[in-house]
């Protein structure tokens, strides 16, 4: 999927039980995120990008409408559908970076491979690519509290991209980071989409990576209220 | 083998907390292996001691004959049947004659079993060569704890008072001629042995017996009319019982102690589920299905039985191969407890036990370990990848 459509999404409708009723998080969404775009789904808390973004990577259903992420649909996904789709094609960066403390920051890299099944020279040979394209190849058998926050995005960064996914999703990516680090990561995450073609999509409401998108969704109460593409 | 190399790393990762359970769950390995050693080998030398001073290769019985209840032996006698003389004239039968007499130690009566045995026989270990008269005493052998019972030793005479055939009264002095040592209280406790020929001519039953125990095959199980053969499955049920009761009860504590071990796993794991649920959303993010995660944390739960049995082996080993070395010592007076129980128990630990035992805590710990790891198949991945679950 060189080019082309990557997400379809179709009078997305996404409500939450409370109490006795229900939340609207996302309402009559229509979107289309083309493959190689480098786009933010921007707003303030709780007006749904997260929520936006776990059905798109699949670990949420949509209530009303369809997401169709790489040809597949994520109305009644199975389990195992939806596993398979975030391990062979997806790659997720979280605000706590999320790094197996028990591990070394190669392991930390290496995982998403491990489930996929590669060989041990495939696996080591990517795992040092994705550690030197985020320049952290001295710190091969650092444990995570060893490093600093720019340090552990920067191994979740390689983690997400190790495998060489269609697309990342990047959920506020740089809210735990000083603005030099924020920088820093977003500088390599550009370049990791220039270079290798992989669609980025961040959920964030942080003015510093908002700069860096190319395409901006800005989401307000669940709906989108603006959806601009960016001159740099 | 992702799920078992992820299990090690987290395990190791834990430190001090897997540790503690790792030890606690050995002592649960060590201490069964080793309480059902002490049962196997008392089992053994139960049946090996009573087999060897009491039940031979089995025994004929007077068919009247219930060693239970003393109003039968009145009767229960008669003839050795002429089939097993040759074997009784070898030594290779020994014929006992039972009969209720009375004792008077320190001048109090005393109710005994009155006992003559084939001083020649060579089928239990009875030390029945000191059965031999030498002049017109009468010579007789007790054991221990009737000789601590009635407060007599080797040289002592004891006057008997017992009733004939024809039910007449008449008493005697023997002289104890030997005192002998023995595990099994059944011919010991109230009970005294003398010569066979003395005692069918004080009673008034020539060439009788009640009892005839075999040495040899050939003697076994023949048709004898009046006598009845009853082999080592008969013989030995009642103790076969009495042990299995106390494997039960011994059941109890190792099972306390199981479940002691199983409380820790337990808590450990819900602990960690709870502690590691931005891990468990992580590995479904990036593409483990749940059950996999759930085979991941049981997984590693289970992981502790492994560690366990290799750190139960490193100090159980040595501790049990000391142990049947030297054996258990049993408390002071057990062997007043009608139980055939030696000073010294020596373990025995077979493969059953030994794999068994491994089986029984693997499977346990397994268990354990999938009952909290279900919970995360209905966690919200979402909520635990930001580890807002509760």
């Amino acid at each position: 999927m060189k080019n082309g459509t990557i997400i379809t999404i179709d009078n997305l409708v996404k409500r939450f039980p409370i109490g006795g009723g229900h939340f609207t998080a996302l309402e009559d969404i229509n979107l289309k995120i083309e493959t190689g775009e480098f786009t933010g789904l921007v707003g303030p808390s709780g007006s749904g990008k997260t929520t936006m973004l776990n059905i798109i990577g699949s670990l949420d259903n949509p209530s009303e409408g369809d997401v169709i992420v790489m040809d597949t649909s994520m109305r009644g996904i199975s389990a195992k559908r939806a596993s398979t789709l975030r391990k062979q094609h997806l790659g997720f960066i979280f605000q706590t970076y999320n790094l197996m403390q028990v591990y070394t920051v190669y392991e930390n890299v290496e995982f998403p491979l491990l489930l996929l099944k590669m060989t041990s020279s495939g696996r080591k040979k990517a795992v040092l690519n994705a550690l030197e394209w985020v320049g952290l190849t001295d710190k091969i058998k650092s444990k995570p509290k060893q490093l600093s926050g720019g340090e552990s995005q920067r191994v979740a960064i390689a983690r997400a991209m190790v495998k060489r996914p269609q697309m990342v999703l990047a959920d506020e990516p740089t809210a735990n980071l000083d603005a030099e680090n924020s920088h820093h990561i977003l500088r390599t995450m550009e370049k990791l989409n220039k270079e290798l073609n992989t669609t980025f999509l961040f959920a964030t409401h942080d003015d510093k990576v908002i700069k860096y998108m190319r395409r901006i969704i800005r989401l307000e109460d669940g709906k989108v209220v603006a959806d601009n593409l960016v001159k740099n | 083998m992702l799920a078992v190399k992820l299990a090690i790393k987290n395990l190791f990762g834990a430190g001090l907390r897997t540790f503690l359970n790792v030890f606690i769950l050995s002592v649960a390995y060590v201490v069964i292996i080793m309480q059902n050693g002490i049962i196997q080998g008392w089992n053994k030398q139960a049946r090996h001691d009573t087999i060897e001073w009491e039940y031979g290769q089995g025994q004929y019985r007077y068919e009247t004959y219930d060693p239970y209840d003393p109003f039968t032996y009145e009767d229960a006698h008669g003839t050795i049947p002429d089939k097993l003389l040759p074997s009784f004239e070898k030594g290779n039968i020994a014929a006992v004659l039972v009969s209720q007499a009375t004792i008077y130690p320190e001048g109090r009566l005393k109710t005994i079993m009155l006992k003559g045995i084939n001083a020649a026989q060579k089928v239990v270990a009875l030390p029945t060569n000191k059965l031999v008269a030498e002049n017109d005493e009468i010579p007789a052998i007790i054991g221990s704890r009737m000789a601590v019972d009635i407060d007599v030793n080797i040289g002592d005479f004891v006057l008997v008072r017992w009733r004939d055939a024809n039910g007449m009264f008449d008493a005697v002095e023997v002289k104890i001629t030997g005192v002998f040592r023995t595990n099994v209280p059944a011919i010991d406790a109230g009970q005294i042995w003398i010569p066979l020929k003395t005692m069918q001519s004080m009673i008034g039953t020539e060439k009788e017996a009640t009892l005839i125990i075999v040495k040899d095959e050939t003697d076994r199980e023949l048709d004898l009319e009046g006598w009845d053969f009853w082999d080592h499955s008969e013989l030995l049920a009642d103790m076969d019982k009495m042990i299995k009761g106390k494997s039960i009860g011994n059941a109890v504590m190792y099972l306390i102690l199981l479940a002691l071990a199983m409380l820790a796993i337990f808590d450990t794991q819900v602990l960690s589920i709870f502690r590691r649920q931005k891990e468990i959303g992580t590995f479904i993010a990036m593409g483990m299905t749940r059950r996999q995660v759930i085979g991941v944390f049981t997984i590693e739960g289970t992981m502790h039985a492994i560690m366990a049995l290799v750190i139960g082996a490193l100090w159980g080993i040595p501790l049990l191969l000391k142990l049947k070395q030297v054996g258990f010592k049993m408390p002071e007076g057990v062997d007043q407890m009608g139980l055939p129980i030696s000073e010294t128990i020596i373990p025995a630990y077979s493969v059953a036990l030994v794999l068994g035992t491994i089986i029984l805590v693997t499977i346990t710990t397994a268990i354990v370990s999938y009952m909290p790891a279900r919970k995360i198949a209905k966690m919200n991945p979402n909520d635990a990848i930001r580890g807002k679950i509760q």
